[in-house]
């Protein structure tokens, strides 16, 4: 880095003091009456006051040849309480200025409720409305697996989830449910009926579900509240399936999905980790954020900084509830695939010969001293809260897994990452156009290059 | 956030500040605005305000290149900047220990950032717009909706009509002397605001400000602005492109009133109760009861100094269905207005989106610079819900029957070959 000279008018630089201290906010852990797990955080000030609720029922639980139906059910749910009702139930959350969302993933069904604190109480009984006793119409469900089908036809469309979506295809083994993408194919989501959504929300189970609230909760008595709406929300059907825990496999991998006429190339590096209960997460995660966690990150110095073939590139892990994966991923301009793949392994295999002391303390800073903005609202507080018990994780993680940051050390990361991330075995997805990037990928002998088509 | 007592000063050379305390979170927040965008851009040089924005992260006279992210990143920073049609806003949140670190950046570039400016440095930020644009605009299906939208909706070489992204052909043209140039016109005290909020001293922080900016010098006046003012769209004009998209889709785009008007105050509640979500009007048409669309949106760009725009955008196969399907909701709304619970409803997720905008320090500060830059006026923040709830339903339906007309807007549609 050069050093400027001091322009004459302008004063020295300061030098910062120390951090201020900070600590994730706690959280006060319940039991209703059924089992439903309950967790509230007082966020003094937080005006707008967040519920989390995660139900054990994500797309890694669904029974086989349903895949789709978890998310399916969460957008029935958002439909309301009497079949053919329309506008009602989203009017009644508009009229208090809240809004109720809610999704699924591999892990976990999410329900989301936002709402000025002042109007928490009546926000929850509507909540309570919509857990106890769902249309989930067959009406609806045959109208949203439609508008599923074209969000797939948009995701595939889209060269960010469509190279996301390859990742986990060729990573994971071939049945697992993980391999497959969590809303579901066509041909699954085109066969879910309203009595599959039923079957399957019947067999939810309140003891294996969390519900958090977060905000400004001085003087309200969250406990009473929760329990009066949620505490005799209860099972009926059969069990679901055990969550898919299958760990994806190694490569060296390199696959094209063929994009014709696609003026960047969207690149995906991917490798299995273990998950966030493992001693080595947090020293992952130094590592994969001096890798690429932000513009002086060594990909991004070189890739964006020193090459201009990217806008940015990014590493980071993701969470699955049972593993982590690794992954590089970047856009880079068509004409500058192969190059940015190269300098993009030699990034990604740097990290063995070492991390310096500079890159490992500002990485710390980076992660655990912005831990203060990120978690500023109580819907971040509430979805982390709510992410670590959907993953089996113990109330206290998020603190934990800052603490384990700042213990870590250079020499820690750069062996995490040695131990876990074989730069050799990673794979490659590349959604781009095969006829331009298919030899120059091929020529870096990385991988065989395998193509497959955009809908494949 | 409730309304809290501002400290406003103004230095010497003219640059506005706001202190704001929020002891809540040991943070900081500074957002600083340069009242310049892509408005201000000259025939030939589109892109020009973002590109330079780019440069500022590039070093300046006492900050080498790369430095300002290494230092930010290692203050555990959340930082980044944007540009728009009317301004370009640069902001750091950081632990409150680096307020002054904070602050002796940006001052070092608002004086000095042309001590940096290298061809090596403009060439390669080039380099990374141009996949800036690729990845956000050209290589996504719709993503240049927006850009034949504002083409359409406003004449030719009118400020709001072309988008701060600008064309690769003017970015390639852009040279060392157009961004010297473009940071002596714009980038002056007096024609930016610094907002400051969190956990900090309002006195000591004024004093952080004068030592750091005070001696800046006050530069030329800015150059006055065109004039923008435009009435509503009068005539509908419809652009196919041809692409191979997952399914057809529309996007349609209004003129409204300017922001800082009541009438764009009823304008945006219309145009929520329209399509603001799904317990929106057009959403329940098309996509829950008519089902010929997959998605609905509706949404609003507000502008100062030219007419707003009203966004609406819609998934699925018959896309003249759905234009039919809109019309005839936007002539039946111009004709009765809402019903009163559409207005309260509409009345309060504006209150719920004003604490969502202001709930986090950052999202404060952001929100002061824009009401004193725009305005002169940065307590207005707080009057939003208040503005909101003055609205009637006659005052809703008026906005609608003269800006939200059917028949009268610009239209880009995507599917195959017509």
């Amino acid at each position: 880095m050069k050093t400027a000279p001091l322009s004459e008018s302008m004063p020295a630089r300061p030098t910062p003091g120390p951090m201020p201290p900070w600590t994730f906010p706690a959280a006060e852990p319940g039991r209703l009456g059924n089992g439903l797990a309950t967790l509230h955080s007082d966020l003094p000030d937080r005006r707008l006051a967040a519920v989390r609720l995660v139900l054990d029922a994500g797309a890694g639980r669904e029974p086989a040849g349903l895949d789709g139906v978890a998310n399916l059910t969460a957008s029935a749910l958002l439909e309301g309480t009497e079949a053919g009702g329309g506008t009602t139930l989203t009017a009644a959350f508009d009229r208090l200025g809240a809004t109720l969302n809610a999704g699924a993933d591999l892990t976990a069904l999410r329900i989301a409720l936002d709402v000025p604190v002042t109007r928490l109480a009546d926000a929850l009984a509507l909540l309570s409305s919509v857990i106890r006793s769902p249309a989930l119409a067959d009406a609806d469900v045959r109208r949203l697996a439609r508008e599923r089908l074209e969000e797939i036809a948009q995701d595939d469309a889209d060269p960010h989830s469509r190279a996301r979506r390859e990742l986990r295809a060729v990573m994971f083994p071939a049945d697992s449910r993980s391999s497959r993408p969590t809303g579901g194919d066509p041909d699954t989501v085109g066969r879910i009926t309203g009595a599959d959504v039923r079957a399957f929300y019947s067999s939810i189970v309140p003891a294996q579900a969390t519900v958090v609230a977060a905000g400004d909760l001085a003087g309200i008595d969250v406990e009473a509240l929760l329990g009066t709406a949620l505490g005799d929300f209860a099972t009926t059907g059969s069990a679901l399936p055990a969550p898919d825990m299958a760990r994806p496999g190694p490569g060296p991998r390199m696959v094209i999905v063929h994009r014709p006429g696609a003026v960047q190339t969207q690149l995906s590096f991917g490798h299995g980790v273990p998950g966030r209960d493992h001693p080595d997460w947090a020293a992952l995660a130094v590592a994969a954020h001096v890798l690429g966690g932000g513009l002086s990150s060594r990909l991004n110095a070189l890739l964006r900084e020193e090459k201009g073939y990217t806008y940015g590139m990014r590493a980071a892990l993701l969470r699955l509830r049972h593993c982590g994966i690794f992954i590089a991923e970047a856009a880079v301009h068509t004409e500058a695939t192969a190059p940015a793949v190269a300098d993009s392994l030699t990034s990604l295999r740097s990290v063995l010969d070492g991390i310096t002391d500079k890159e490992c303390a500002s990485t710390i800073s980076a992660l655990a001293d912005r831990a203060p903005a990120n978690y500023e609202t109580a819907r971040a507080v509430a979805a982390e809260l709510a992410d670590a018990a959907a993953s089996d994780l113990p109330i206290d993680h998020p603190q934990r897994h800052l603490d384990a940051i700042r213990a870590t050390t250079p020499q820690r990361a750069a062996e995490a990452y040695a131990a876990h991330v074989k730069p050799d075995e990673l794979t490659i997805v590349a959604v781009g156009d095969a006829d331009q990037i298919r030899d120059p990928l091929a020529e870096l002998g990385f991988a065989e290059v395998e193509v497959v088509a955009p809908e494949g | 956030m409730a309304e809290r007592p501002l400290h406003e000063h103004t230095l010497g050379n003219g640059l506005r500040v706001v202190v704001c305390e929020d002891h809540v979170v040991p943070l900081a927040a500074v957002n600083l605005w340069y009242a310049v965008g892509s408005r201000h851009e000259q025939p030939g040089r589109t892109g020009l305000a973002h590109l330079f924005e780019h440069l500022m992260f590039q070093g300046s006279g006492n900050v080498a290149e790369g430095e300002h992210a290494a230092l930010m990143e290692s203050a555990g920073a959340a930082f980044n900047a944007t540009t728009s049609f009317e301004r370009t806003n640069y902001f750091e949140t950081v632990p409150v220990s680096h307020l002054e670190l904070a602050l002796w950046l940006e001052a070092d570039r608002m004086g000095t950032l042309p001590a940096a400016l290298t061809q090596v440095n403009l060439d390669n930020q080039r380099d990374v717009v141009k996949n800036e644009r690729r990845q956000r605009y050209d290589n996504v299906p719709y993503g240049d909706a927006f850009e034949h939208l504002c083409a359409l909706t406003f004449p030719s070489g009118h400020p709001y009509a072309h988008t701060p992204i600008g064309s690769m052909e003017d970015l390639d043209a852009t040279t060392l002397d157009d961004c010297r140039d473009f940071f002596a016109t714009w980038y002056a005290p007096g024609n930016a605001v610094l907002s400051i909020v969190g956990d900090v001293d309002p006195e000591e922080t004024l004093a952080l400000v004068e030592r750091f900016f005070g001696h800046l010098p006050a530069g030329a006046a800015v150059p006055g602005a065109a004039d923008g003012r435009l009435g509503p769209i009068s005539k509908l004009t419809t652009r196919h492109v041809t692409a191979d998209v997952p399914s057809p889709g529309y996007f349609g785009m209004l003129r409204l009133p300017a922001d800082g008007t009541h009438e764009l105050e009823a304008a945006e509640l219309a145009t929520e109760i329209l399509g603001g979500g799904s317990g929106s009007r057009l959403y329940d048409r098309l996509v829950r009861r008519d089902e010929i669309a997959t998605e609905l949106g509706a949404s609003v760009i507000r502008f100062v100094d030219g007419p707003s725009a009203a966004l609406i955008q819609a998934m699925g196969p018959d896309t003249e269905a759905i234009a039919a399907a809109i019309d005839e909701e936007l002539e039946a709304f111009a004709a009765n207005g809402p019903d009163e619970d559409e207005a309260v409803r509409a009345v309060a997720l504006a209150e719920r989106g004003f604490l969502e905008s202001t709930e986090t320090v950052t999202g404060l500060a952001n929100s002061l610079s824009q009401q004193a830059t725009q305005f002169g006026d940065p307590a207005r923040v707080f009057s939003a819900p208040a503005r909101a709830a003055a609205v009637t339903s006659a005052d809703i339906q008026n906005v609608a029957a003269r800006w939200l007309a059917p028949g009268a807007r610009a239209v880009v549609t995507y599917g195959a070959a017509e």
